[in-house]
């Protein structure tokens, strides 16, 4: 339960501690960045899962796209789409969503392995997502489940950023208003119609680009403002 | 690792943006991997003078304006317009300003890998080529060469003119002949139960009627050749012309399943590939009547249509046009000479404007003159030549050539004088240039002799020429009149840019397009002593006699190609729509791709303008 309790960088040390090897032990490794360091100077990876449903107990990642942010820039050179091979057959209605098929998913890597590469690319960077929960909720029980313990993540959400922003100018959540396709509309982003992993971290990281350009009034903007 | 880059929507987008479309799908594949995208707020920089870039802009949403380093606007791009491909050829240094006017996001690629495309494709060369004239050059390349198969895009349908003669096969073969007697048709189809049992063509009563010595009153079945050969109505002219090649036959009836739609011809076929301008003309020759004069000139509209979609170069359309409306005002003269008598002088009948100088695009105003040998008196031939302007003018007029608001025509008596007094005119206009005469100049200058006595023009000529390749002063207050007329900055989402900032809905492509290059050739023309009336023909004249740089013609050359060809497009798209084609083109009507072309046209236009502006001082006057 410290995962949830403890600040990020402090969890990590507390748990670096603990581990020797693996994957987790690796990615303990890195501290995150300081919250007063610049936007502009700091690593996202933009990630977004695919699942068959929104229980992490029940339900299980069909695949992830990850797109990085490098000096305020969106670096499609580190995109990264995997297709993980789940173990019980899919359900017709996920099918039809994400277009990934029974055959498809044979092709796919076990969970384990996708965890290995996410680390990696997540050590020492922000996690960015449109969400949180979703795709904390499955990194953290994919890691209690793989290495005995919860994940240390320094997070921001773009629908978090919004929402924040909306409260401090008093106004009014419509419902839907804060969702991927809506806000990518106000802030004047192309519309991408494709629907998979990895579009939508793409679609993500544009989205923070856009959300960062607006704040800050010509200034530099430091990650505290937009961390959870 | 799947990257699975081939799925992602910025690479549709590349694929489809010019000039990538052009790269093979490993090729884009590679090059969607090195972009990066970034995202800046309106009123926010760029690029900055002074600094240094290495990556090449594609707008993805939002605009851009680029200044020049005095601050003047050079141009306005958005969503598909590239922007910072000048400063990486150049090594990073930056020149113009790039703010944008909107929240824009652009996809960034590395310097290095453009300038890796740059050398590997020479499309991608030429699209981001320093010279703007390179450009335009490649860019009508592309025009001719993407269209160009006429026949591929048309369907036989579009051929059908009027529905094919059908008789039922219990018809006699006397019944037969009759009906394609009164018809005309060189082949009829013979029906069984309203389905298609066979086709007779006039060959039939030759091979087998005669040379068999048949019976009339057998039915028509015993000569038609069963099952013939059929197309369905979608199918490609081009296809039906090779089928009937393969086959050796000249018809082809077009069935829809068992529904019999019509019949092409050879002749059909033909006479849409040979740009049916050609026929038009033949028609009009062998026209007995005001009214089947007009018939003939209704067809003008669509004669461009079929010249324009067939590809062809604007400058050789302009002179299929012109020789319908030659033709027209030849038959009329014979017309008006026939029923009038021989003239009691020999006279020239003149034709100024666009007409004269091979350049027109539909039906416009008649512009027309008329030269009398000196032995003219003009109380006793005037009647004559006013009635026989009367009839010429009003006919054309018929015919829809509308009379000249300006009234420069034979039945105006001011220009329908004897020699001595053209000699006159000319001399005044050129000795004192004043507005009025510079417009008439202007007219005058492009005269052609269309009928009559070519050597009263022609002597006309050669002393107004000398007149005009040596006086200076006349000179200048041409080529200021040359100016008068600029071309817009560029074409940008929904308006036309201009120099000020202004935005205007729609562009003139007439007055801010065509006719400032027409102007500079004439001025080059005359300066240099040219008799030349064509405006590409006067430009290619001028520069072997050195009025301007070889490089500067065939730039402007290729400019005014390209405007007059994106404003014939857009003539023949209003006839297509059933409208009456004009000269307004808006921007949103062309893709980014022509806005571009057109932007490097104007800027050609606006540099030789400048550059005649110095060479003939024309600054001193404007």
């Amino acid at each position: 339960m410290f995962s949830r309790l403890l600040p990020p960088n402090l969890y990590r040390s507390y748990l670096s501690t603990r581990l020797r090897q693996g994957p987790l032990a690796r990615y303990l490794q890195h501290p995150f960045p300081s919250r007063g360091q610049t936007v502009e100077a700091t690593e996202f990876l933009a990630l977004d899962f695919e699942t068959t449903g929104l229980d992490v107990r029940k339900d299980a990642i069909l695949s992830a796209g990850y797109t990085l942010i490098r000096n305020g820039r969106v670096v499609l050179g580190e995109n990264g789409h995997h297709i993980v091979r789940v173990e019980k057959t899919l359900s017709r209605e996920s099918v039809v969503i994400h277009k990934i098929t029974d055959d498809r998913m044979r092709h796919g890597m076990p969970l384990g392995a996708l965890m290995d590469i996410l680390l990696e690319k997540l050590a020492g960077r922000v996690l960015l997502v449109h969400y949180a929960p979703v795709e904390t909720g499955f990194l953290n029980a994919a890691s209690r489940r793989l290495y005995g313990h919860g994940l240390p993540l320094m997070i921001a959400d773009t629908m978090a950023i919004e929402r924040r922003r909306l409260e401090r100018r008093h106004i009014p959540i419509e419902p839907g208003k804060l969702r991927l396709f809506n806000l990518r509309r106000e802030y004047g982003l192309p519309r991408y119609n494709a629907h998979s992993a990895l579009e939508d971290a793409i679609a993500t990281a544009e989205l923070f680009l856009a959300q960062t350009a607006h704040m800050g009034n010509r200034k530099p903007v430091p990650i505290k403002m937009v961390l959870g | 690792m799947t990257m699975e880059i081939e799925q992602i929507e910025i690479r549709d987008f590349l694929g489809h943006t010019p000039p990538l479309d052009r790269l093979d799908h490993e090729t884009l594949d590679a090059l969607t991997q090195t972009i990066e995208i970034t995202y800046v707020r309106r009123g926010r920089d760029i690029l900055k003078v002074g600094e240094n870039n290495e990556w090449l802009y594609l707008i993805r949403t939002g605009a851009v304006e680029v200044y020049t380093r005095d601050g003047k606007l050079a141009g306005h791009f958005g969503e598909g317009d590239w922007v910072g491909y000048r400063s990486v050829l150049r090594g990073g240094e930056i020149n113009m300003r790039v703010t944008a006017t909107e929240d824009t996001l652009l996809y960034m690629i590395p310097g290095a890998t453009f300038r890796h495309l740059m050398e590997q494709n020479n499309h991608i060369a030429n699209f981001f080529s320093e010279r703007k004239p390179i450009r335009i050059r490649h860019a009508i390349q592309d025009m001719r060469g993407s269209t160009s198969a006429a026949l591929i895009a048309t369907q036989v349908r579009d051929l059908v003119h009027r529905t094919p003669l059908i008789l039922d096969h219990h018809a006699t073969i006397q019944q037969a002949a009759q009906a394609m007697k009164n018809k005309t048709a060189t082949a009829l189809l013979v029906t069984e139960n309203e389905r298609l049992a066979g086709i007779v063509t006039d060959r039939a009563f030759c091979t087998k009627v005669a040379a068999m010595r048949l019976d009339l009153d057998l039915p028509v079945e015993r000569i038609m050749t069963p099952n013939p050969v059929t197309i369905p109505p979608n199918t490609p002219a081009s296809e039906a012309l090779l089928k009937m090649a393969r086959r050796n036959i000249r018809h082809l009836p077009i069935v829809d399943g068992d529904r019999i739609i019509g019949m092409v011809t050879a002749t059909d076929l033909i006479r849409y590939q040979s740009h049916n301008a050609i026929y038009l003309i033949n028609e009009i020759y062998r026209a007995e009547s005001i009214d089947a004069l007009k018939a003939l000139s209704r067809q003008l509209p669509q004669t461009l249509v079929s010249l324009v979609r067939s590809s062809l170069t604007a400058y050789d359309i302009g002179h299929a046009i012109s020789s319908v409306g030659e033709a027209i005002t030849r038959r009329l003269l014979r017309m008006a000479e026939a029923r009038l008598g021989p003239p009691p002088v020999p006279y020239a009948w003149l034709v100024a404007g666009s007409l004269a100088r091979n350049e027109q695009t539909a039906h416009s105003d008649q512009d027309n003159a008329l030269i009398l040998a000196d032995a003219f008196d003009a109380d006793t031939h005037d009647a004559y030549f006013e009635q026989l302007s009367r009839f010429v003018c009003d006919g054309l007029h018929d015919c829809g050539y509308i009379y000249c608001p300006g009234d420069v025509m034979a039945s105006n008596p001011k220009w329908r004088q004897p020699l001595r007094i053209w000699r006159g005119y000319f001399n005044d206009w050129i000795d004192s240039p004043q507005p009025k005469a510079l417009m008439y100049a202007s007219i005058f200058f492009d005269l052609r002799t269309l009928h009559g006595e070519h050597d009263l023009l022609k002597s006309l000529y050669q002393t107004v020429l000398e007149k005009t390749r040596t006086n200076t002063i006349f000179q200048t207050y041409m080529a200021a009149n040359a100016l008068h007329y600029q071309p817009p900055l560029g074409l940008f989402r929904t308006f036309v840019l201009e120099k000020t900032g202004a935005e205007e809905k729609a562009l003139n492509m007439k007055k801010r397009g065509v006719v400032p290059v027409i102007d500079m050739a004439r001025v080059y023309a005359l300066a240099s002593g040219i008799g030349t009336l064509n405006t590409q023909d006067r430009l290619q004249a001028a520069a072997e006699a050195g009025a301007l740089s070889q490089s500067g013609m065939e730039d402007l050359r290729d400019a005014f190609e390209f405007i007059s060809t994106v404003r014939l497009q857009h003539q023949a798209t209003k006839i297509e729509r059933g409208e009456s084609p004009d000269n307004f083109v808006s921007p949103e009507q062309l893709s980014s791709l022509e806005r571009r072309h057109l932007k490097d046209a104007f800027e050609v236009v606006r540099t030789l303008q400048d550059a005649m502006e110095v060479r003939y001082q024309a600054g001193r006057i404007a």
